[in-house]
């Protein structure tokens, strides 16, 4: 099933307007679990409590407030927060293009598909659209409003399809260098054997194969015990680390066992 | 900063395991406010409560239940959550290594970082050295918060990235519309490329800033002048005390619950 439509409006630049329709691109089942008392089976509801008095506060005694320092809080007015909402538009504006290799892919948050919509499409405008992202290989960086949230996006073209992937922003990544990784020197016979390794285990991407064989697992589970039997408890799987000084007797072996 | 661990475990290709936690990529740059009763200024506390009892339930008498026919639930504890996957709940086992570029972003879903354990930075930093001289990615599956993803690992300025993948299965058809097989006259595509390449530019993610937390900000500020704050009563508990794991869990199943509305 094709997924429905998120919403609806146009693509603009310059002089040029192209109406669109966002639709998600993924869907996810999951298994769903509730929270339950032990001792009654009953499901508990989650409640807001008075950290002071340790009783259930109704809503209309809620409110909000930002914490300066330890225990002391700025009153704010939800109404106020909600003031700082941006203004509902139809218009995805794209700022800029650049060449599609210089999206960081660790700012790629969710992707849809942007579909012409067919009932305000006037003119060849989504196709010639499409044609020369894909053609000058670019995407559009572009800013829009949905649900009363302000995306920051990069249009692209992959096959013949035009997505809409929301960007995360910059300062919202955690660079490597604030890891404080450090390089540990490798000889050259070790890389040498490591590349080996990793090229005779390399197949091509088939994504299709990959299955979610861990929620079945957990359906047979639940099937299982709503039978009534009994389940068997297994410890996880830990690895014994391989040492720094067997680092490359392992590789060897590796590559023996690949070949 | 501390980097703080979401996970611990191995990662293994072939004969080689190397010891890593598992780390925050991204930090969302959210302006966070807290709930506070009005009465007394006392933060408030996401708290379980036996709609039965109608009392507050403590964290070790709280089990997962899944629901298998209405109000009928089948309880089920940690360790049996655990044995679902014994095998990929503490173990990263790459099983082949991929070019990168064939991977279409589509399957991206959230990217995190993974840190060398004690003992581990030699094989770590081999890992990463010969993804990037070869540009290749390394395919896993492994179960974390009872999901279980596929993930690439792909090297970065000497780390490892982890970046979970959507399912196959979970990605959503393209629609096929007359319309996409349409010509395109001339004129309207050289009149398109031509306001595009009046726009190119290098990009520079950093000048773009989150408008709503600027506004937020300065909201902040100006309220700052005007009003003093207000204490909180002292409670003698740590402040926002509580199943940790319990509301993040929640507040998870909270959101899928509205995405799916």
């Amino acid at each position: 099933m094709a997924g429905t439509t998120l919403w609806k409006g146009y693509v603009h630049f310059g002089d040029t307007d192209v109406p669109v329709r966002l639709r998600a691109s993924v869907r996810e089942e999951r298994t769903q679990f509730h929270l339950l008392h032990k001792r009654d089976g009953a499901r508990l509801r989650q409640q807001m409590v008075c950290a002071y008095e340790k009783k259930p506060v109704p809503g209309k005694e809620q409110t909000k407030g930002f914490e300066l320092e330890e225990g002391k809080y700025l009153l704010i007015d939800p109404e106020e927060i909600e003031q700082t909402a941006p203004e509902s538009s139809r218009m995805i504006e794209v700022h800029e293009f650049v060449k599609t290799g210089q999206v960081d892919s660790l700012l790629l948050d969710r992707l849809y598909y942007l579909e012409p919509d067919l009932a305000d499409i006037r003119g060849p405008e989504f196709n010639a659209l499409v044609k020369a992202l894909e053609e000058l290989h670019v995407a559009g960086i572009c800013t829009w409003t949905m649900r009363k949230r302000s995306y920051l996006g990069a249009l692209q073209v992959r096959g013949k399809t035009l997505r809409l992937s929301t960007l995360r922003y910059a300062d919202e990544l955690i660079l490597p260098t604030s890891l404080n990784l450090q390089k540990v020197p490798l000889s050259d016979k070790e890389l040498k054997i490591g590349m080996e390794l990793l090229e005779k285990l390399t197949a091509p991407f088939a994504p299709e194969k990959f299955q979610n064989e861990h929620q079945e697992k957990l359906r047979e589970m639940i099937a299982k015990k709503a039978r009534g039997e009994k389940i068997l408890i297994l410890p996880p799987r830990r690895l014994e680390p391989t040492e720094s000084d067997q680092l490359l007797q392992a590789l060897e072996a590796s590559l023996r066992k690949a070949a | 900063m501390p980097v703080q661990g979401i996970w611990s475990g191995t990662i293994s290709f072939s004969l080689v395991a190397i010891p890593v936690r598992l780390v925050k990529a991204i930090e969302p740059g959210r302006v966070s406010f807290r709930l506070l009763h009005s009465k007394d200024y006392s933060p408030l506390s996401r708290r379980m409560l036996c709609p039965k009892e109608e009392s507050m339930v403590p964290e070790d008498e709280i089990v997962r239940g899944f629901e298998i026919a209405p109000d009928q639930y089948i309880q089920l504890t940690d360790e049996e959550l655990e044995s679902v996957s014994p095998e990929r709940s503490r173990t990263i086992e790459i099983t082949e290594f991929i070019d990168r570029e064939e991977v279409d972003p589509i399957y991206y879903d959230h990217p995190y970082y993974l840190v060398p354990s004690k003992g581990g930075e030699k094989a770590y930093h081999l890992l990463a050295e010969v993804m990037r001289r070869t540009n290749k990615a390394g395919l896993a599956k492994f179960v974390l918060a009872e999901r279980e993803h596929l993930v690439a690992l792909t090297s970065r300025d000497g780390a490892l990235v982890l970046t979970t993948l959507h399912y196959h299965q979970d990605i959503l058809p393209e629609e096929e519309t007359p319309l996409k097989k349409g010509k395109v006259p001339p004129e309207e595509r050289s009149r398109i490329k031509k306001s595009i390449e009046q726009r190119m530019k290098d990009f520079d993610p950093g000048k773009y800033a989150n408008d709503r937390r600027k506004k937020l900000v300065e909201l902040l500020a100006k309220k700052v002048k005007e009003n003093a704050p207000v204490t909180a009563p002292v409670t003698g508990e740590a402040e926002g005390e509580g199943p940790a794991d319990l509301v993040a869990a929640l507040e998870e199943s909270m959101r899928k619950l509205k995405e799916n509305r």
